[in-house]
């Protein structure tokens, strides 16, 4: 097998990939504002939180769904897993934003892979966005993406954790919480937990998608009444 | 839909400088000389830690002056990356793009209001058409003169507050030298957005450069 994979995910990993993912924080902006995550471990305990509750169970599943959908040329199913991920995102700032990424990832990554003929099923998903058939939130067009560019869906998963652990340590570097030294510590912390869910997370079926983080929503609703806020969500 | 305008690209302006410099003032003196030219616009509005500047261009350009309607002025907060969301990561910027384009085709210009960064501000060139950088003369005669990529590279400089440069000891001529000898032939624009003196040199030069003085489109029963 090619290694170009391991590139082009290096490539979709880095923070310099334009994902828009540098203005969310995920939530903890609101919590770190109303006092509940303080420090460098109650960080590490939100993103474990998030991933069990979350990510593990709903973002990873739409976007292995996706990523057999795109394998499959299934275009159908790839709308179904999209507007399911969408009724499912409770918070209308989490929603936009995950539909703008979503669909700028899709663009910028057809525009990378013109000449591979895999490109089709990603074009004419791009062309139901465009239609208003359906919207191109984030898992979905990165399923997609990642296809198109050959990467495994097991690193695609640990992608999946890791930029979403690596945004929200960002977002507490920024806000003050922890200095550069800790993030990177929290970040090896959670390595294990990431590489045990990418090596064995399995593809469950649409209707046993599930997530819940209440208090996490709670707050992103708050967030989206702040006056004063650095950061989308 | 009228076809014609299904695939139109929207011209785009960027607006970049400093805190304070007046990026969101400009904006707010610019557009309603645009609009009674017959132009319509929409603002996207980048801050930093807020929407306040989308919502005091809602409230005076919406609510005060009636020339826009508030939908048509949309903020976007940047957490703490002002350059990052113009420049290396317009994805956010982009995608609202899409939509105001899918929404209205019939629009003659997108404004894109950056928040307040250092000299270095550029815009990506997906994102802006053309590129104003605003700076004042209360951060000192010597900023034209000290250079950077917004004061450089921008299509437009225009510097702000001149009624302030006498209470601060900035010398408008040696900015005007300075300006001259940093930016070749490229224009440069002393505006006060305060009472609206130089503003009218800011829309000219956005109609001829960017609009290439065209006759703004107009729709059937669109009221401007």
């Amino acid at each position: 097998m090619s290694t170009n994979h391991e590139f082009f995910l290096m490539q979709l990993a880095d923070s310099f990939f334009p994902s828009g993912m540098f203005g969310l924080s995920n939530g903890l902006e609101s919590l770190v504002k109303h006092g509940r995550i303080k420090n460098e471990q109650d960080i590490l305990n939100f993103i474990e939180q998030q991933i069990e509750f979350q990510l593990t169970t709903c973002d990873c599943m739409i976007f292995l769904i996706a990523m057999d959908a795109a394998k499959n040329e299934n275009i159908e199913e790839l709308v179904e897993a999209d507007n399911k991920f969408y009724s499912m995102r409770l918070i209308k700032e989490a929603r936009n934003t995950s539909v703008r990424s979503g669909s700028q990832i899709l663009n910028c990554v057809i525009q990378m892979t013109l000449d591979k003929k895999e490109t089709k099923i990603a074009k004419e998903f791009q062309m139901k966005i465009k239609s208003n058939e359906t919207v191109g939130t984030y898992p979905v067009c990165l399923g997609i993406a990642m296809t198109l560019l050959r990467i495994p869906s097991e690193s695609g998963i640990r992608m999946m954790l890791y930029s979403f652990s690596q945004s929200v340590i960002a977002a507490a570097i920024k806000l003050g919480i922890i200095d550069h030294i800790s993030g990177q510590k929290i970040l090896t912390k959670l390595s294990d937990k990431i590489n045990i869910i990418s090596s064995t997370i399995k593809k469950e079926p649409l209707y046993n998608i599930w997530q819940l983080t209440p208090l996490t929503d709670i707050f992103q609703m708050i967030h989206e009444h702040d006056v004063s806020k650095m950061f989308i969500t | 839909m009228d076809l014609t305008l299904k695939n139109k690209k929207i011209p785009k302006v960027g607006i970049g400088g400093p805190v304070g410099s007046g990026k969101t003032r400009l904006i707010e003196r610019v557009v309603p000389i645009l609009i009674k030219r017959g132009y319509r616009c929409c603002i996207i509005s980048n801050d930093v830690i807020s929407k306040e500047d989308a919502e005091r261009m809602q409230r005076i350009l919406s609510t005060e002056l009636k020339v826009m309607p508030e939908n048509m002025i949309i903020g976007i907060a940047t957490g703490g990356c002002p350059h990052t969301a113009i420049r290396e990561d317009p994805t956010i910027n982009l995608a609202v793009i899409d939509e105001i384009e899918k929404k209205d085709p019939s629009l003659d210009l997108i404004i894109i209001e950056s928040g307040g960064d250092n000299v270095m501000t550029t815009f990506s060139p997906a994102l802006a058409d053309y590129f104003i950088y605003i700076v004042d003369v209360a951060g000192g005669d010597k900023y034209p003169r000290k250079g950077g990529l917004g004061i450089e590279s921008s299509d437009l400089l225009v510097i702000n507050k001149i009624d302030l440069a006498a209470h601060v000891g900035a010398d408008l001529a040696i900015m005007k030298r300075d300006a001259k000898k940093m930016r070749a032939e490229k224009p440069y624009v002393f505006v006060n957005c305060q009472t609206g003196e130089g503003i009218e040199d800011v829309a000219e030069n956005i109609i001829k450069s960017i609009l290439f003085d065209k006759k703004p489109i107009i729709k059937k029963d669109q009221k401007r």
